[in-house]
């Protein structure tokens, strides 16, 4: 077995992956194995989300109706619970993005001071 | 509930086939990419991580606070009755424990529901009665006369109803069949304000008390009808005779009605404008007897100060317009508990402080609890580290433990109430036995009593569960998952606290009952003034005989004649009331010969009518002058005879008041005797001012013979009834009694209190030695090895004996400290249930010790005999 690498990894921030859902949903239902896939290929393999965290995030989002989910077929013809944002879901994505932007701006000035002056 | 639980199960396979989805394209993916299929399923697998963790906080997602708070409650309560079922012999021992302390709480809270809560069975709202009564200035409570009543009823604006009535014994039935009742005359709105209705004909309206006389119709108790009218159901327009006047039956009320009197039953109801008729002189016109109970509903809104403030004008408009008749007292409004009339005035005080000794005896009980839940908890270390360890939260752990104590006081409490209905009729009907005349008291486990026992069970559960539960959540993990060694004696800590708090709880207790059965004792032996043994109390009733007072007083003659020949009495006598009787009897305004009154001044004195030799039968020393003798007739001087109260009051001495002159209502008196003061009423009660006048003078139909037996009593009681027969047989023998039989009645509340408190007494005491056994019995059992140890090195077996029995005997004996130092601190609480006993009698303190002490002892001795048992070579091998 190979040493154990020290490897940084990014932790999702307290309340993002809920966005990140969000936002990966709105290009259309999917299943949660599929979302948690796209999150990790999209952020480039740097975002794994646990699956200890997703189901229970998935089930967050619809008990808010931010999402709604049903049985349906895969594409590999399995069954699979497919979730898909409601527009409730979207009004909620574009206030957290701009929460979010909002914050990065923040950090943002705080970590470049310079910048800000500029 | 049900729909949730549905829910619930779909949630949760839903969840299953996610998780399961997810899985199987996790492996399907890694097969794609070129994994063999075991591999690839294993590292799927790993990647997957914490499948329980998800699964639980995805279910959690679904659960609002309140589901969850019952679905944990749920199992919970289905855990613990699981755990109930699982170590019955625990369950059964804290079970039997809390049903102890319970039924002993419950059965003075039934006492207290019959007296305070439900005074009057079958009144609609009976505890929410107010009682308008009059007060003398010296405070003592009285009625309201009949036209007082009139003008209060005409005036009133507080009450949303009114009614009054009178209580009067009185016979029932004629002749040799008669039997001395309770009645009430009652106005015509009485039925009609309780919310009273006839289960058989009908009530008594305002129709039914219009004039005096006119109205001879009676409402009969459903006891009455079915024990003496054998429930006869053509009974309505049948004639009854009451004091030997007919009455036409109209009525039998419900069957839960018993008459106003708090804890008497009442038998007849029939209108007061027949008093006249029924009971003697008129008293309708007059403002000087004040024989009205009054009771109403005030009206919504209107408080008890209100009411007052209106019977406060009240009695002023009174005075301004009958000044000569309304001196001496004033009407005020109470709510019905606090009333002077009826039994909840000498039976409260008593519960009271019963109520407080029942507390301390559920502490004691709650203490034994905890101490068994305790031991339980130190065998349940592992299970509850577990429960840790999977990641219960303390909280949780807590409240697992507090539902499952509260499980088990349930049946505690159910099983307790079980007990009281048991022992109730001991304790109650006790006491009741030599009372007057029929006692009612509601005692019957209703659903007050059972909420009661519950709500009681319950705060128990809290108080015995709470700490040993806080405890055994704040075990360490690694320690509790480990621990097999026997090094728990510190934890011994607690329970000795638990022991010495039982022993010194248990030690005020004994003290207690030491003190009230001393009392109870005294009480036996007190005089209260005269001496009862040996005397007759046959009462008859000559009016109802038909008797007019011409032949009355022919009789009374003869009967003197005839007590004075009996060979069987040394000395006889007729008096009209009896001492320590319980309830006041008559009394009369009074006027003193060259005595001004203060205007408030209290000048309505009891008395009594008694033939000569009444003095000297009863034993009651005669301080001054002389007794009343055979020509003191109704031609010569009226002549009177006072107690020494008055005698002091008015004159200096008892000799100055000799030939002083006193009157009420007639002629002037001359005062030819000064008696010693008795106990009139209760043993209780303060010195009163009290006169005598003559039966020869004085004529009264109705009297009890009181005669001295010269040899066995029961036999002087036969020889009355024999020269009564021979007399006239139809003159009804109404209660054929002993004086002393009859006095006892005074000493119910003794009676209660002591048997009460020695059942606690006892009770406490088997819980404390329970505690010390089961604690000496622990630290022998956890210092088994010890006990090896010091014999293989040399102890000898009484030196084991002895360290256990020093043990047992040393925390008793703190307790015992503490147990002596509340007692003496609070022993003035139980003042009032004491007689001829100080509230720091050493009999009763030291005797209590003592018991205590000895019971450490024998509690502690069997423990420690079994621990110089120990074979040190086994005790040394067993680690």
């Amino acid at each position: 077995m190979e040493p154990k690498r020290y490897r940084p990894r990014l932790e999702i921030l307290q309340g993002t992956l809920d966005m990140l859902i969000l936002q990966t949903l709105q290009w259309g239902p999917q299943h949660g194995y599929a979302i948690g896939q796209t999150i990790r290929t999209q952020s480039a393999e740097s975002l794994k989300i646990e699956t200890g965290s997703l189901y229970p995030a998935l089930h967050r989002l619809e008990k808010q109706e931010w999402v709604k989910s049903d049985w349906r077929m895969t594409e590999a013809n399995q069954r699979a619970k497919f979730y898909r944002l409601t527009p409730k879901g979207k009004k909620q994505l574009l206030q957290e993005r701009d929460r979010w932007s909002q914050l990065v701006s923040a950090i943002g000035t705080i970590l470049n001071p310079k910048r800000s002056k500029g | 509930m049900l729909s949730w639980l549905f829910r619930r199960k779909r949630i949760e396979q839903d969840l299953d086939a996610e998780l399961r989805s997810h899985f199987e394209m996790a492996v399907a993916d890694r097969i794609a990419a070129g994994e063999d299929p075991a591999s690839a399923r294993l590292a799927a697998k790993r990647e997957f991580g914490n499948e329980l963790q998800a699964r639980e906080e995805a279910r959690q997602v679904w659960r609002g606070g309140l589901v969850a708070l019952l679905s944990d409650l749920w199992q919970d309560v289905r855990f613990g009755t699981r755990m109930l079922f699982k170590n019955p012999g625990f369950s059964f021992v804290v079970i039997a424990v809390l049903s102890l302390g319970i039924a002993g709480n419950a059965a003075i809270f039934s006492l207290f529901k019959g007296l305070a809560l439900k005074p009057l069975p079958g009144v609609t709202d009976s505890s929410q009665l107010s009682v308008v009564l009059g007060r003398t200035i010296d405070g003592r409570g009285i009625g309201m006369s009949v036209p007082d009543y009139r003008d209060f009823k005409a005036a009133d604006q507080a009450f949303a109803n009114l009614s009054a009535s009178q209580m009067i014994f009185a016979s029932f039935g004629r002749g040799v069949d008669a039997q001395r009742i309770v009645a009430e005359l009652v106005t015509g709105t009485y039925f009609d304000a309780l919310g009273v209705t006839a289960q058989l004909g009908r009530t008594l309206s305002a129709s039914d008390d219009v004039a005096p006389g006119q109205h001879p119709v009676a409402v009969i108790s459903d006891t009455l009808w079915r024990q003496s009218l054998a429930a006869d159901p053509a009974v309505i327009g049948k004639t009854i005779y009451l004091n030997g006047q007919p009455l036409t039956v109209v009525g039998v009320a419900e069957r839960e009605f018993n008459g106003t009197v708090v804890s008497m039953g009442v038998d007849v109801f029939a209108p007061v404008m027949m008093q006249p008729v029924i009971a003697g002189p008129s008293r309708l016109d007059s403002r000087g007897i004040f024989s009205m109970m009054v009771r109403g509903q005030l009206k919504p809104g209107i408080g008890v100060a209100a009411a007052n403030a209106q019977a406060e004008l009240f009695t002023r408009q009174l005075t301004a317009e009958h000044p000569l008749t309304n001196f001496t007292r004033r009407y005020e409004v109470v709510p019905i508990w606090q009333s002077p009339f009826g039994a909840q005035t000498y039976f409260l005080p008593a519960i009271a402080v019963l109520g407080g000794m029942g507390v301390l005896i559920l502490l004691i009980v709650c203490a034994n609890v905890a101490n068994l839940v305790l031991v339980r908890g130190l065998s349940r270390r592992g299970e509850l580290g577990v429960r840790l360890a999977l990641g219960a939260s303390r909280a949780r752990l807590v409240r697992l433990l507090l539902v499952e104590n509260l499980i088990l006081a349930i049946p505690g409490a159910l099983a307790g109430v079980a007990l009281a209905s048991f022992i109730l009729p001991y304790v109650a009907m006790g006491a009741a036995s030599s009372a007057p005349s029929r006692v009612f008291l509601d005692t019957t486990v209703d659903g007050y009593v059972l909420l009661f026992a519950i709500g009681v069970a319950g705060a128990c559960a809290l108080v015995f569960g709470f700490v040993p539960a806080l405890r055994a959540s704040r075990l360490e993990l690694t320690t509790a998952l480990n621990d097999v060694s026997p090094r728990m004696a510190a934890r011994g800590r607690m329970r000795a606290m638990l022991v010495v708090s039982q022993v010194a709880a248990s030690l005020v207790l004994l003290v207690f009952a030491g003190l009230v059965l001393r009392s109870y004792a005294a009480a036996q032996h007190a005089s209260g003034g005269f001496d009862a043994t040996g005397v007759t109390s046959v009462a008859i009733d000559l009016q109802t005989a038909g008797y007019d007072e011409p032949r009355g007083r022919v009789l009374v003659n003869r009967l003197l004649d005839t007590i004075e020949t009996e060979p069987a009495f040394s000395t006889g006598a007729l008096a009209m009331n009896s001492p320590m009787s319980l309830v006041d009897g008559a009394s009369r305004q009074t006027q003193i010969e060259g005595y001004a009154p203060r205007p408030d001044e209290d000048m309505l004195f009891l008395y009594n009518v008694v033939s000569p030799a009444y003095f000297q039968t009863l034993r009651i020393p005669l301080l001054a002058g002389r007794d009343f003798t055979r020509t003191d007739g109704p031609a010569s001087q009226g002549v009177v005879i006072v107690n020494e109260t008055l005698a002091r009051r008015f004159w200096q001495s008892p000799a100055d008041a000799i030939g002083k002159r006193l009157r009420s209502g007639g002629d002037w008196k001359i005062v030819v005797g000064v008696a010693g003061d008795l106990k009139y009423s209760r043993l209780s009660e303060a010195p009163r001012p009290f006169a005598y006048y003559s039966l020869l003078q004085h004529y009264v139909p109705a009297f009890a013979i009181q005669a001295r037996a010269t040899g066995d009593v029961s036999y002087a009681m036969r020889r009355v009834r024999d020269h009564m027969q021979s007399l006239d047989a139809t003159i009804p023998i109404v209660k054929p009694t002993t004086l002393g039989e009859q006095t006892r009645a005074a000493l119910n509340v003794y009676q209660l209190a002591a048997s009460a408190l020695t059942m606690f007494g006892v009770m406490t005491i088997v819980l404390a030695a329970i505690g010390i056994y089961g604690l000496v019995a622990y630290t022998v059992r956890q210092s088994t090895q010890e006990i090896g140890i010091r014999m293989a090195i040399g102890a000898s077996r009484s030196a084991v004996v002895w360290t256990f029995l020093g043990r047992g005997t040393w925390l008793a004996g703190i307790g015992a400290v503490i147990g002596l130092v509340v007692a003496i601190a609070v022993s003035g609480a139980i003042a009032s249930l004491l007689y001829g006993v100080g509230a720091r009698d050493l009999v009763s303190f030291s005797g209590g010790t003592a018991v205590v002490m000895a019971t450490a002892l024998l509690a502690s001795l069997l423990p420690a005999w079994r621990a110089s048992r120990v074979d040190p070579l086994t005790a040394l091998r067993r680690n």
